[in-house]
């Protein structure tokens, strides 16, 4: 039997092209549908609702006697971000396997919407959703421990806030597509959770890891929207400072857009080569 | 006239590992060179036993799979390497699972899967309550598909197979899972589509079905086919198409 795969001559379809062309209106109703879908998940309440508040607990009782100045945006960013985190990692792992059982993995794979836009319409929908975990943190926090809502750019606020989605958005995309090249995604994830939460210093600045580890915090896209939004709810006193850390986050997420779009070619000959998907 | 499905010495194989330490390589082949070709407007049928290869082909028509050799042309271009010309004019059902959203009305289900396929909002509701009328979930339209049954949830399956009126719809065991009124309705769908000048191809256990709908079919056995032609060819002079089926595939297991 000849093996064509190798070498079949294919025009390679422009991947960049369609990854900038994805409808919009696509991409919201995914966003909207997941939403319904993953708030109607209990896993996905306890990541967003009591995830943040025992997260805010324990940080405020480990920070509690660090000396730290500024520890309410440790406690109250940290846990929120961790928390925001955790739904987006298990949501990432499961969604693929959920739509897979009930059979509308096929589906969406083969509409001419495109794949690539309905994954981004589902992580976009996670990832909105996950935001409410920051409120969490900050009334959990209030309630209490009486802290503030320290809050004091808000303009800058805003602007981190959008990186921060932005960045996750990409970053997730990544995953998305390693994790349907393989089959055990819950267990990867469980590996990834941590690590990312360490790595980018959702609730400790990363000046205390050693500088081999910094390196990699610092090619890491949310680190950077981390910083961001610290600086904001910290107040923002040097605004070139903020502006150059935001153009490094739009170069990193510009280069791991440019790599998603690549691994999503890459993995969807794979899938269908390799029946891997199990859409087949 | 151009064939609207081609289908040419395709083959199939898949490679699965077992163990983990020292993993030892099995590959089956589902797919053993198969040839066949469908015309526009007819209703082709797909027969076999079970693990025949009759999923394994679908799936490599509607593009969800990759031939591991040989040629797989539907609507004139390569499902594999040219897909993107074929999705937005074919689509197909599976029978046996839901293929829809349970948080969602069967319309909103429908809504969603029209956007997919980037209906135009005023046609989309035309369309929607068209095809709602059509499989009879009209009544039922605005509940959550969680609290349909199994076959009107297989009905909204129909109906999401229908939603960007393909020219060719895939369905693979459509039956499955319908009450004789489903069934009956399911039939008649498929030959009203077939008077609108639509391609059907599709696979049943069920033979006198089978018979009733197809124009022509092919049998297949072990990944081979063993059969083809109308009804009434395979048929030949035995009493039942039943008969004839079961002739074919156990001449086929005795070596
Ligand atoms: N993803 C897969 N990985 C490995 N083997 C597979 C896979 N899918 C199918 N097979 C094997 O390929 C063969 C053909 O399967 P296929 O699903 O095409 O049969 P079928 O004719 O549709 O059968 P049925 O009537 O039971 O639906 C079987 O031996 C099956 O075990
Ligand atoms: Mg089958």
């Amino acid at each position: 039997m000849k093996h064509l795969f190798a070498s079949r001559s294919h025009n390679k379809p422009p991947f960049l092209a369609e990854s900038f062309t994805m409808p919009r209106s696509v991409i919201l109703s995914t966003m909207i549908l997941q939403m319904k879908q993953s708030y109607a998940r209990n896993m996905f309440q306890f990541c967003l609702i009591a995830n943040p508040i025992l997260n805010t607990i324990l940080l405020y009782e480990m920070f509690r006697n660090s000396g730290q100045e500024n520890f309410a945006s440790y406690v109250v960013l940290g846990s929120g971000l961790m928390a925001i985190w955790g739904c987006i990692c298990f949501s990432s792992a499961g969604d693929i396997n959920r739509e897979r059982n009930i059979g509308t993995l096929r589906v969406i794979f083969a509409a001419p919407a495109g794949f690539p836009a309905i994954i981004v319409g589902k992580i976009l929908g996670n990832t909105l959703l996950s935001l409410v975990s920051l409120l969490i943190s900050q009334i959990t926090a209030t309630v209490l421990y009486q802290a503030p809502l320290a809050l004091i750019s808000p303009g800058y606020f805003c602007i981190a806030m959008i990186a921060l989605v932005v960045s996750f958005v990409v970053i997730s995309s990544i995953l998305a597509c390693l994790l349907t090249l393989s089959r055990r995604t819950t267990l990867y994830m469980n590996c990834i959770e941590i690590p990312f939460i360490l790595l980018c210093g959702f609730s400790f600045p990363i000046e205390i890891l050693p500088s081999w580890l910094q390196t990699i915090s610092r090619c890491l896209s949310p680190t950077w929207a981390v910083e961001l939004l610290r600086m904001s709810v910290d107040g923002v006193t040097d605004s070139s400072l903020f502006w150059h850390k935001l153009e490094i986050l739009a170069i990193l997420s510009a280069l791991y857009t440019l790599f998603a779009a690549w691994l999503y070619h890459v993995m969807d000959r794979r899938i269908r080569i390799h029946a891997s998907l199990e859409v087949s | 006239m151009e064939p609207i499905i081609e289908v040419k010495d395709l083959y199939r194989s898949y490679t699965t590992y077992r163990g983990s330490l020292r993993k030892q390589k099995i590959t089956v082949e589902a797919v053993r060179g198969i040839s066949f070709s469908v015309q526009p407007g007819e209703i082709f049928g797909l027969l076999g036993q079970n693990g025949a290869g009759k999923t394994t082909t679908i799936k490599m028509l509607i593009t969800l799979l990759a031939p591991t050799s040989g040629t797989c042309r539907v609507l004139g271009y390569d499902t594999f390497g040219q897909e993107k010309y074929i999705r937005p004019r074919i689509n197909f059902i599976f029978g046996g699972e839901s293929g829809v959203y349970r948080r969602l009305s069967a319309r909103d289900n429908l809504r969603y899967f029209a956007n997919l396929y980037r209906l135009d909002p005023k046609e989309r509701e035309r369309r929607i309550d068209e095809i709602l009328e059509l499989v009879d979930l009209t009544d039922r339209a605005d509940n959550l598909q969680e609290t349909y049954s199994k076959g009107m949830t297989q009905r909204l399956q129909i109906a999401r197979g229908l939603i960007n009126d393909p020219e060719v719809i895939f369905m693979d065991e459509p039956t499955v899972g319908l009450d004789p009124l489903g069934a009956h309705m399911l039939r008649q769908v498929i030959r009203r589509l077939r008077d609108q000048g639509k391609t059907v191809l599709l696979t049943t256990h069920y033979l006198p079905e089978a018979e009733e709908l197809c124009d022509r079919m092919v049998i297949l056995n072990q990944g081979k086919i063993v059969a083809t032609g109308t009804p009434a060819q395979i048929k030949g002079d035995a009493a039942t198409l039943e008969d004839a089926y079961l002739n074919l595939i156990q001449k086929g297991e005795t070596p």
